[in-house]
């Protein structure tokens, strides 16, 4: 039994809003209580997300490998008394593994966190991240005493070209050409650029490494600035990330007061500092032109990428400007080298991802796989497959530039050019999956809706097109489509993905042409039949009660917002189509599946 | 309104354009909104035109150009949370607060507004009120969270 | 270097403009928001051609594109005039009633727009050039408001302008005369706000509202103010010249 235990309470957003700050604290007050008898020394560390924040709050404690989910405060005392004190294992806060069909020690065991490859997100969960000395212990920052006292400029930038490290922003561009053409720019000054701007719904890998590992991100752009000949980087956070805000915040300083930022690093003749950048909350300055915009004290408008940002970006001047995970892997693939990371993944998509696995899937929450593991893994075998046993009815990769993929594809390998062959996109890593109740023409108009605000409205295709394909599709949801509306949707689509600006014009048909190659039947029932199959378009949707299935429980009744439901117990419920919201709670309270869209 | 406090916040910042929007987000922090005064002194002060600042002021949504209420209700619109039923939830907000997105309750005690996405899609739909999380949002959960918040129905 | 527009041999310098070979070399490409004194928008996106670098074909705005190396460029293949008709389609159904679009719709044979909901009243197509031109030439009184399908262009809080000149400069260079400026006995009314015009000292008729002659003389450090309008100034200055060089030969 060693004589230091560590306590680990989750600190991410998750965990955060169920409530672990209180969890912490009163295990801080249960040890405080208890110092007279104590012969473990107890280090409490707020961690990073560790991924599986659906049943969070996470505590974890070592060295014993114990992992407990769902902790309330009330449990606190519990597990300083018998955990914390005698080694003892808490049955009922364990995690239940499904396929095992019991409960495991440590969250290592469990399927979903068994199957991953953690490389971006390697310390996230395991540090402190407010605490420099966890990042250094973990190998922090050897990589950069590497890239300054062992290795030349163009060694870096050949040992990131060789690695295969792609952007894991959206594009997939090459990293390593990317810093050698900047390289190779003989323009000053020269700057370094992450972009923290993660907008796309349904990701938040980049808030959980920004939070939870803070330094990692920094220490890929020390290298890099090394690497091209910059003195000043910026990290662009969006406005909603207020944690991640913070946490970036105090790690910059902590690495400025440990000599890895500012003059000399680290008695070398480089000096380099980073700023921070905070959003304005706009999804378009997500996009890099927008980005350096926003940055340069204007509103977040794109430019025309002619002439590439490596060229001239932020003020004219020769800019690298990378995504926040793809500066978490610069570290460890400096310290271990080009090949060991060659090694993973596919032909052409090297590493791992990281992917935000939500929406109706059980197991919700960030999972980083190597490159080319399929989707059936991803979804069923780490994800645990669909809420409710439901059917599976596709999933939506990439965000708002990305699109939806069925089940025909399942066996897909998740890698950059075979998301693109089906037409789809990794972009960010967000992956939304989606039941027999989601209805597809809904995911289209709700992508269209949303980009429809986030478009900076600059040029005639996107914004124009967007508005008149959202008015089309509307139309379809509420009732009023037309047949020709079909032909309509995917000639406007052409030009749009061609003629716009910038990425977000040019990806905004794509949500509505995958759903449309994919889907079809269902934007011809809600046009022709005027139904929405999946119970979601209110104008096409009436819900019903089955007698043959309804035992009178009264369950829905009691859940209905609307007071629309009645019924004497053990009688068969009735819904009044008047008062009717079509929230689905009853649909999702049921037990019977009594509940039916007609 | 006193154009002294607005100098207290911009002069703490170099007379650089590049820290235009990080000034603008301390007033609107301030002052919850963004007042005309406040324009006028910027634009002075960076030596700006009050149009291109007015113009980002309507750009960014962390900027407002009307006060926010009391009580901030962000539902987030993420797709995660809208695969879980949150444009039910923002309905029934808007039907119970009789608000339209955007806006705030007569006696200002609320604002609705939605975030495209928080980034905490395990614990969808979500809904933040000021900066407090409410993770798993039920229609029917909607009316007992905002009572702790005060306010009055409006019929 | 040489470029090939249309299967034409073009001459063209590096980093010039594919618009303005093609124009050079009378090769017809339409626009609707390029100005040669205000060049660079690319938002209206009607001057879109296809380049073919190395068999790869990518759809860019001619106006905006530099030749950097030899490329062949098409600005009529049919995916171009497709894409051309939509783009006159979308710009219909956002201004209706405008002339100049609806002489874009006769050019690509388009019908009216009848699909969707549409704002009867509305000229501007947002294409940015009266911005520019008040940022260039006037006091910069107005600017884009606004993000995505309800931008637009206004004052502050679209109250009457405090610092529009009345130079009139947007309105001049609106591709589709969306900016009312009205002009009436001595009086020039834009922007909500209503300026007093000054005569020319020469020939009497009204030229310039007296913000605008203030605003000039600032900017080009005039002590004393002539009020000359543009064609008397150049008959007065042609006499300055005529008595400085009088003994030249």
């Amino acid at each position: 039994m060693s004589d230091k235990r560590i306590v680990y309470v989750c600190f991410g957003t998750g965990c955060l809003a169920n409530g672990s700050m209180d969890v912490f604290n009163e295990i801080e007050k249960n040890i405080e209580n208890l110092n007279l008898d104590i012969s473990v020394k107890t280090i409490i560390k707020s961690t990073g997300c560790n991924g599986l924040c659906e049943k969070g709050p996470v505590v974890k404690i070592e060295p014993d490998g114990i992992s407990y989910f769902k902790v309330k405060a009330s449990d606190a005392e519990e597990i300083v008394k018998k955990t914390i004190l005698k080694g003892e294992v808490i049955n009922r806060l364990l995690y239940y593994e499904a396929t095992l069909k019991r409960k495991v020690k440590s969250h290592k065991e469990s399927e979903f966190f068994k199957r991953q490859m953690k490389i971006a997100l390697r310390n996230i969960g395991e540090i402190d991240p407010g605490n420099i000395e966890d990042y250094k212990i973990n190998m922090g920052y050897l990589a950069l005493d590497k890239a300054l006292f062992h290795m030349s400029r163009n060694d870096i930038i050949s040992e990131i070209s060789k690695s295969g490290l792609r952007g894991r922003g959206g594009a997939g561009f090459p990293t390593g050409s990317k810093w050698k053409q900047c390289d190779s720019i003989v323009s000053f000054p020269k700057y370094v650029v992450c972009n923290g701007d993660e907008g796309d719904p349904g990701a938040f890998m980049d808030r959980s490494i920004m939070e939870g590992d803070p330094h990692s991100v920094i220490e890929g752009m020390i290298i890099c600035a090394y690497a091209i000949g910059a003195k000043e980087g910026f990290t662009y956070i969006r406005d909603e990330y207020s944690l991640a805000i913070k946490n970036m915040t105090n790690a910059i300083t902590e690495a400025r007061k440990n000599g890895y930022l500012g003059d000399n690093i680290l008695g070398s003749s480089f000096s380099f500092d980073i700023q921070i950048v905070r959003g304005g909350g706009a999804f378009v300055c997500g996009e890099s032109t927008a980005l350096m915009s926003s940055i340069e004290g204007s509103t977040g408008e794109p430019r025309a990428k002619y002439i590439h940002s490596v060229e001239k970006g932020l003020w004219g001047q020769p800019t690298v400007l990378n995504n926040v995970e793809t500066w978490a892997n610069v570290p460890v693939i400096i310290e271990n080298g080009s090949d060991w990371f060659n090694a993973i993944g596919t032909k052409k998509s090297k590493g791992t991802k990281v992917f935000s696995l939500v929406g109706k899937v059980k197991n919700t929450g960030l999972v980083e796989v190597p490159m080319g593991t399929s989707l059936r893994e991803l979804i069923y075998d780490i994800g645990g497959g669909i809420i409710g046993d439901r059917k599976f009815k596709g999933v939506q990769i990439g965000g708002p530039s990305g699109g939806c993929i069925p089940e025909e594809y399942l066996d897909l390998s998740v890698d950059y050019d075979s998301l693109k062959e089906a037409d789809s996109m990794m972009g960010s890593g967000g992956m939304i999956v989606m039941d027999d109740r989601t209805c597809m023409v809904d995911v289209a108009r709700y992508y269209l809706n949303f980009l429809s605000e986030e478009s900076c409205g600059k040029c005639v295709p996107c914004r124009e097109g967007i508005k008149r394909m959202l008015e089309i599709i509307n139309d379809i949801c509420e009732g009023r489509g037309k047949e020709e509306d079909i032909e309509n949707l995917k000639a406007i689509s052409e030009t749009v993905s061609e003629a716009s600006l910038c990425g977000l014009g040019k990806s905004a048909p794509n949500p509505v042409i995958s759903t449309l190659k994919y889907f079809s039947e269902e934007y011809w029932e809600h046009i022709l039949n005027k139904r929405c199959r999946a119970g979601v378009c209110k104008e096409l949707t009436t819900y019903y009660i089955g007698s043959d299935s309804c035992r009178g429980c009264g369950l829905c009744k009691k859940n209905c917002p609307s007071e629309a439901i009645l019924g004497e117990a053990k009688k068969v419920h009735f819904i009044d189509g008047n008062k009717c919201s079509k929230c689905g709670s009853c649909i999702n309270t049921c037990n019977f599946d009594a509940v039916k869209v007609k | 309104m006193n154009t002294l406090n607005f100098n207290e916040i911009i002069e703490k910042y170099p007379k650089e354009k590049r820290y235009t929007l990080a000034i603008l987000q301390d007033i609107q922090r301030n002052f919850k909104y963004i007042p005309k005064d406040a324009f006028t002194a910027l634009s002075l002060y960076l030596n700006i035109p009050i149009i291109k600042l007015y113009s980002m002021a309507t750009f960014y949504k962390a900027l407002s150009l009307t006060p926010k209420g009391k009580n901030i209700i962000t539902v987030c619109d993420g797709t995660a949370c809208h695969v879980r039923s949150s444009s039910v939830l923002i309905d029934e907000l808007q039907k119970y607060l009789q608000i339209k997105l955007g806006e705030t309750t007569k006696d200002g005690i609320f604002t609705l507004q939605t975030v495209n996405c928080l980034g905490s899609c395990a614990i969808a739909p979500v809904m933040v009120i000021n900066d407090k999380y409410y993770g798993k949002v039920t229609p029917s959960a909607i009316k007992k969270i905002l009572k702790q918040y005060g306010g009055e129905e409006d019929e | 270097m040489r470029v090939i527009i249309d299967d034409k041999e073009c001459e063209a310098s590096y980093g010039e403009y594919i618009l303005q070979v093609a124009k050079r070399n009378d090769i017809y490409i339409p626009t609707l928001c390029h100005s040669d004194a205000l060049p660079g928008e690319g938002s209206c996106r009607l001057c879109v051609v296809e380049v073919i670098d190395k068999g790869q074909s990518t759809v860019v705005t001619s106006c905006i594109y530099p030749i950097t190396k030899e490329i062949t460029v098409v600005t009529n293949s049919k995916k171009i005039t497709n894409m051309r008709k939509t783009i006159v389609m979308l710009l219909s159904a956002r201004v209706p009633n405008n002339k100049v679009v609806r002489k874009l719709r006769e050019e690509f044979g388009i019908s009216e727009v009848t699909r969707f909901r549409l704002e009867e009243l509305e000229q501007c197509v947002l294409c940015g050039l009266c911005v520019k031109a008040c940022e260039k030439l006037g006091s910069s009184a107005i600017a884009a408001v606004n993000r995505g399908v309800t931008k637009k262009i206004s004052t502050p809080y679209d109250e009457p302008s405090l610092v529009c000149i009345g130079c009139g400069a947007c309105a001049y260079v609106c591709p589709t005369n969306a900016i009312t400026i009205s002009e009436d006995n001595g009086s020039r009314k834009i922007w909500g706000k209503e300026f007093e015009l000054i005569k020319c000292e020469s020939c009497g008729e009204f030229y310039a509202s007296k913000e605008e002659v203030e605003f000039s003389a600032k900017k080009l450090n005039e002590k004393s103010i002539q009020h000359n309008c543009r064609k008397c100034r150049k008959k007065v200055n042609a006499e300055k010249f005529k008595e400085i060089f009088a003994d030249v030969k």
